[in-house]
C-alpha cells in the first residue's frame, strides 16, 4: 500500500490528481530543456526483474544519458586518469574543461527538479554553480587573478557572445518578421549590471585620482567589502522582485508546443543525491583546472588572462549558449535575453560579491578592482548592450555588432602581456607590485 | 544615330523602364543645390558635336550654385607655381575643394542611374567621402599621421554635431508649431555602429593608460589597432548588406505627393561614359588640391597662428562637407528630418567604420605605423559627442533646443582646440607621439 505509492512518488509517476503547483517555466529551464532528450524508458529495461535495479537503471539513464552532450562525460574519467598518472598538465586542463560542459548542464537539469521544494531561488543560485565552484577553488589557492578574470569573462561572454550570437542567428533566421521582446525585464537587468560596473569602477578611479601609499590598498579592500555587501542586498531585492512582486514581467509566455510533460522524472531524494555527487565531481575538475591553468598557458604560449576570460566561460556556458541560440531561431527572444542577461546579472551581483565575502572569511585579499583594460571593456560592453536593447526590437545587425565587440576584446586579451602573466604565477600574492613598463 | 546621341545626352524619355533607384538621403540632399541648366544658349551653336560637348560642360560645371568657387582652383594652381604665400595656396585650395566635392557626388548619382540601385547605393556609400579619403591617403604618404587622424576625427565630429545641430536648429525654428518626428530605427543602427567604432578607438587608449600605471609591460597598440580595423571593415560590409539588401525599407526616404521638387524628371542628364570620364578628371583635380593642402598646412598654421589640429579638425571638414551641410539644412526646413539625419549620421558612420580603418590598413601596406589611438582629449570628445547624439535622437522627435545644444557642443570643442592645442604645446605633443612610436618600433 504505502510503499507502492511512495515508490511511485519517488520515481515521479505522479498522476494528475496530485495538486502540486506547476512551477512557472523560467527562461533558464526552457533553454536548458532544448538540450534534453526524452529518455526511452522502455528500452531493454522491462526485462530487468528486480524492481530496485530497474529503478536505479531508469534513474541512471535519465540523469546521465538524458542530454545530447553526454559523450563528453567520458572526458571526466580520462581527466582523472591523466591526473593520477601524471600526463602532460595541458591535457588535464583540456580534459577537465571538456568534462565540465555536460556536468554544468546536468546540474541545471537537477536543480529544476528540485524546484518543487524551494522554488526559483535554488535555480537562480545553482544556475551558475560551475563559475562559483571554480572561483572558490581559485580563492582557496590564492589565485585571485584567476578568480577575477574568470568572473569577468563570464559576464562578458554572456553579455556579448551569447547575446550577440542569439540576436545574429535569430535575425538571420527571421529576416522578414519583426523581432520584438519585452523591454522591462531587459531594463532591470541592465540597471543592475550598471550598479555592478559602478562598484568595479570606483576602486580604479580612486587609484587614478592619485591616492598613493600603502594605505590605498587597505582602503580599496574596505571599499570592496562594503560594496559587496551592498551588491548582495541588491541581489536579494532582485530575487524578491523577480519571484514575488513582479513575477509577471519575467514569466515566459507559454505556447502549447512546449507543454511537454514537465513532471519530475527524477525523485526528490535521488535528485538531491545526484546533485551532491555532481557537485563533488565539478569540484574535482575545477581543482584540476585551477591547478593546471598556468602550465597550460606556458605550454601553449597564451596568456593566462585569455584562458580565464575567453576560454573558460565559453566552456562553462556552452549549454546555455546553445539553448539561447535555438530559442532565438524560433523568434522567442524573451527567453534568449532572459538566459543571457540573467546569467550576467547573477554573476555580477551575486557571485562576485560572494567571492569577496568568502575571501574575507578565508583571510584572502580579494577586492573588486579590475585593471584599467578590464574595467573599460566591461563598462563599454554594458553601454553597448544597454543601447542595443533599449528600443525593444532586434535585427541581425545588432547581434553582429555585439559579436564584433567580443572579438575585439578577445584579441586584446590575447596580445596582453602583463607582469603577472609572465612572472611569478604561483599565486603567492605577487600580483601587481611588479610595475615595470617598456622603454 | 540621332537616338544614340540623344541617349548619350540624357534625352531619355519616360518610356524607358529602368528601375528607378530608391532615392537615398544623400542623393536627395545634394540635389537641392542643383540648378536646371538652361538649354537656350547652347542650342544656338550650330555644330552638333560642339553642342554636345557644351551641354555636357554646362551641366557638369555650371550645374551647381557653388560653381562660382571653381575659379579658386585655377587661382590655387597659379599660386602654387608662382610661389605666392603658402597660406594663400592653402586657402584657395580649400575653397576650390567645396564645389569639387559636390560635383563628385552629383556624378556618382548620375552613374547610379545606369548601374541600378544596389551598385548605385554602394558607389554612393563609398564615393560619398572621397574628399576625406584622398586627403587622408595623401597625408599618410607624406607620413603626417596626425593630420590624418585629426582630419578624420574632425569629419566625424562635424557631421555629428555641426551638420546635425544646425539642421535640427533650423528645422526647429522653421517648424515651430509642427511636431517633428523621424524614424528612430535608422538613427539607432548608425549610432550603434558609431559606438562600435568608439570602442575600437578606446581600447588602445586603455592600453596606454594601463602601461602608464605599470599594469602591462609591452604596448601592442599597433596590432590591436590593425585587428580592430579589420573588424570595423567587416562591420561596414555587414552594414552595407543590411542597408542595401535585407532591410532596404528602413533606409528609403518616403516620397510625399505634395512635394513638387520630387516630381521632376529624374533622368540622368549626362551619359554613362562621360560621367565616368568627368569623375576620373575631378578625382585627379581633388588629388592635386589635396596635395597642396597637405603640403602647406603647417605653413598656413604658422602664418595664421592657429594650430594644425584646429585646422584639421575644424576647418577642413567644414569645407569638405559644405555641400552636404547645405542640403541637410534645406531638408530640415521642409520638415523632412529623415533625410537630414540620413546625411549626417550616414556620413559619420561611413567615415568612422570605413575611411578610418581603411587608412590603417593602407598605412599597414605602406609600412607606416598608424594606429587607432587618437589622443585622450580627442577620444574623449568623440565619446561624448557620440553619446550625446545617441541620447538626443533616442526618442524620435526633435525641436530646436536639441539643435542648439549640439551646436554649442561643437563650439566648445572648437574653442578647446583653439586654446589648448596652441602651436607651441602641440609641438611637444607631436614630439612625444613620435618618441613613443619609436619606442614601439624598438619594442616590437
Amino acid at each position: 500500500m504505502g510503499s507502492n505509492e511512495v515508490w511511485n512518488l519517488e520515481n515521479g509517476i505522479t498522476n494528475g490528481s496530485s495538486h502540486e503547483p506547476r512551477l512557472v517555466k523560467t527562461a533558464h529551464s526552457l533553454s536548458s530543456s532544448s538540450l534534453r532528450r526524452k529518455s526511452e524508458l522502455a528500452i531493454g529495461l522491462d526485462d530487468v526483474r528486480p524492481l530496485l535495479l530497474k529503478r536505479i537503471l531508469i534513474n541512471f539513464q535519465e540523469v546521465i544519458l538524458g542530454t545530447k552532450i553526454c559523450p563528453l562525460f567520458l572526458a571526466i574519467p580520462f581527466a582523472i586518469v591523466a591526473q593520477s598518472y601524471g600526463f602532460g598538465r595541458p591535457w588535464i586542463f583540456v580534459l577537465s574543461l571538456l568534462g565540465l560542459a555536460p556536468l554544468a548542464e546536468r546540474v541545471s537539469f537537477l536543480t529544476e527538479c528540485k524546484r518543487f521544494a524551494v522554488g526559483g531561488l535554488l535555480n537562480a543560485t545553482c544556475g551558475n554553480a560551475t563559475e562559483l565552484i571554480i572561483a572558490i577553488f581559485a580563492l582557496y589557492q590564492r589565485k585571485i587573478d584567476v578568480v577575477k578574470y574568470s568572473l569577468l569573462g563570464s559576464i562578458l561572454s554572456n553579455l556579448l557572445l551569447v547575446l550577440g550570437t542569439s540576436l545574429l542567428c535569430g535575425g538571420l533566421a527571421n529576416l522578414s518578421k519583426e523581432q520584438r521582446f519585452d523591454r522591462n525585464s531587459a531594463d532591470v537587468n541592465v540597471l543592475l549590471l550598471s550598479l555592478g560596473v559602478l562598484c568595479h569602477a570606483l576602486p580604479l578611479l580612486s587609484q587614478q585620482s592619485g591616492n598613493a601609499g600603502t594605505s590605498a590598498d587597505s582602503s580599496i579592500l574596505l571599499l570592496s567589502r562594503a560594496s559587496s555587501i551592498v551588491l548582495l542586498v541588491a541581489y536579494m531585492t532582485y530575487l524578491f522582485f523577480q519571484l514575488k512582486t513582479h513575477r509577471q514581467l519575467f514569466e515566459s509566455q507559454e505556447d502549447d508546443e512546449n507543454d511537454e510533460d514537465e513532471k519530475a522524472v527524477v525523485g526528490f531524494g535521488s535528485s538531491f543525491a545526484w546533485l551532491v555527487g555532481m557537485t563533488v565531481v565539478i569540484a574535482l575538475l575545477s581543482e584540476y583546472i585551477v591547478g593546471t591553468i598556468e602550465d597550460a598557458s606556458i605550454t601553449w604560449g597564451i596568456p593566462v588572462s585569455f584562458l580565464s576570460i575567453i576560454l573558460l566561460p565559453i566552456v562553462g556556458n556552452a549549454a546555455e549558449h546553445a539553448g539561447a541560440i535555438i530559442f532565438a531561431f524560433k523568434n522567442k527572444l524573451d527567453i534568449s535575453l532572459g538566459v543571457a542577461l540573467g546569467s550576467a546579472t547573477q554573476i555580477s551581483i551575486f557571485v562576485v560579491p560572494l567571492c569577496v565575502v568568502v575571501g574575507w572569511i578565508l583571510q584572502v585579499d580579494m577586492d573588486l578592482s579590475l585593471s584599467t583594460l578590464e574595467t573599460g571593456s566591461l563598462t563599454i560592453s554594458v553601454v553597448i548592450v544597454a543601447f542595443a536593447l533599449q528600443d525593444g526590437s532586434s535585427h541581425y545587425m545588432k547581434g553582429a555588432v555585439l559579436l564584433f565587440a567580443y572579438i575585439v576584446i578577445s584579441v586584446c586579451f590575447l596580445v596582453l602581456q602583463s607582469p603577472t602573466n609572465l612572472g611569478n604565477l604561483n599565486g603567492s600574492g605577487y600580483e601587481s607590485s611588479v610595475g615595470f613598463s617598456a622603454a | 544615330m540621332d537616338s544614340v546621341v540623344s541617349m548619350e545626352n540624357g534625352g531619355l524619355k519616360g518610356s524607358s523602364k529602368e528601375v528607378r533607384p530608391g532615392k537615398t538621403a544623400h542623393s536627395m540632399s545634394s540635389s537641392s543645390l542643383r540648378k536646371k541648366s538652361s538649354a537656350r544658349l547652347v542650342s544656338r551653336v550650330r555644330c552638333e558635336l560642339l553642342r554636345n560637348v557644351l551641354t555636357n560642360l554646362q551641366e557638369v560645371i555650371l550645374g551647381t550654385k557653388l560653381a562660382i568657387l571653381f575659379p579658386a582652383i585655377l587661382l590655387a594652381i597659379a599660386a602654387h607655381f608662382y610661389n605666392f604665400g603658402r597660406a594663400w595656396v592653402f586657402g584657395l585650395s580649400l575653397l576650390g575643394l567645396a564645389p569639387l566635392a559636390e560635383r563628385v557626388s552629383f556624378l556618382t548619382e548620375q552613374i547610379a542611374y545606369y548601374t541600378g540601385p544596389t551598385v548605385g547605393g554602394l558607389l554612393n556609400a563609398t564615393c560619398g567621402n572621397v574628399t576625406e579619403l584622398i586627403i587622408a591617403v595623401l597625408a599618410l604618404s607624406q607620413n603626417k599621421i596626425d593630420v590624418v587622424k585629426y582630419s578624420l576625427l574632425g569629419s566625424i565630429l562635424s557631421n555629428l554635431l555641426l551638420v546635425l545641430g544646425t539642421s535640427l536648429l533650423c528645422g526647429g525654428l522653421a517648424n515651430l508649431h509642427k511636431e517633428q518626428k523621424f524614424d528612430r530605427k535608422q538613427a539607432d543602427v548608425n549610432c550603434f555602429l558609431l559606438l562600435l567604432g568608439l570602442f575600437c578607438h578606446i581600447l588602445p587608449l586603455l592600453f596606454k593608460m594601463a602601461a602608464k600605471s605599470g599594469e602591462i609591460s609591452t604596448l601592442p597598440t599597433l596590432s590591436i589597432s590593425r585587428a580592430g580595423s579589420i573588424v570595423m571593415l567587416v562591420a561596414y560590409v555587414a552594414y552595407l548588406v543590411f542597408q542595401l539588401w535585407t532591410h532596404r525599407q528602413m533606409f528609403e526616404t518616403k516620397e510625399d505627393s505634395d512635394d513638387d521638387d520630387a516630381v521632376e524628371e529624374e533622368v540622368p542628364v549626362i551619359g554613362f561614359w562621360s560621367g565616368f570620364a568627368w569623375l576620373a578628371g575631378m578625382t585627379v583635380v581633388i588629388a592635386l588640391l589635396s596635395e597642396y593642402i597637405v603640403g602647406s598646412i603647417e605653413a598656413a598654421s604658422d602664418s595664421w597662428g592657429l594650430s594644425v589640429s584646429f585646422i584639421s579638425i575644424i576647418l577642413l571638414p567644414i569645407v569638405g562637407n559644405a555641400a552636404e551641410h547645405a542640403g541637410a539644412i534645406i531638408f530640415a526646413f521642409k520638415n523632412k528630418l529623415d533625410i537630414s539625419l540620413g546625411v549626417a549620421l550616414g556620413s559619420a558612420t561611413q567615415i568612422s567604420m570605413f575611411v578610418v580603418p581603411l587608412c590603417v590598413i593602407v598605412a599597414w601596406i605602406m609600412g607606416i605605423q598608424m594606429d587607432l589611438d587618437f589622443n585622450t582629449i580627442e577620444t574623449g570628445c568623440l565619446a561624448l559627442s557620440i553619446i550625446l547624439t545617441a541620447f538626443t535622437l533616442q526618442d524620435g522627435t526633435s525641436h530646436y533646443m536639441k539643435g542648439i545644444v549640439l551646436l554649442l557642443c561643437y563650439v566648445v570643442i572648437g574653442a578647446c582646440f583653439i586654446f589648448i592645442r596652441t602651436p607651441s604645446n602641440e609641438a611637444n605633443i607631436l614630439n612625444v607621439a613620435k618618441t613613443s612610436t619609436n619606442s614601439q618600433m624598438l619594442g616590437l
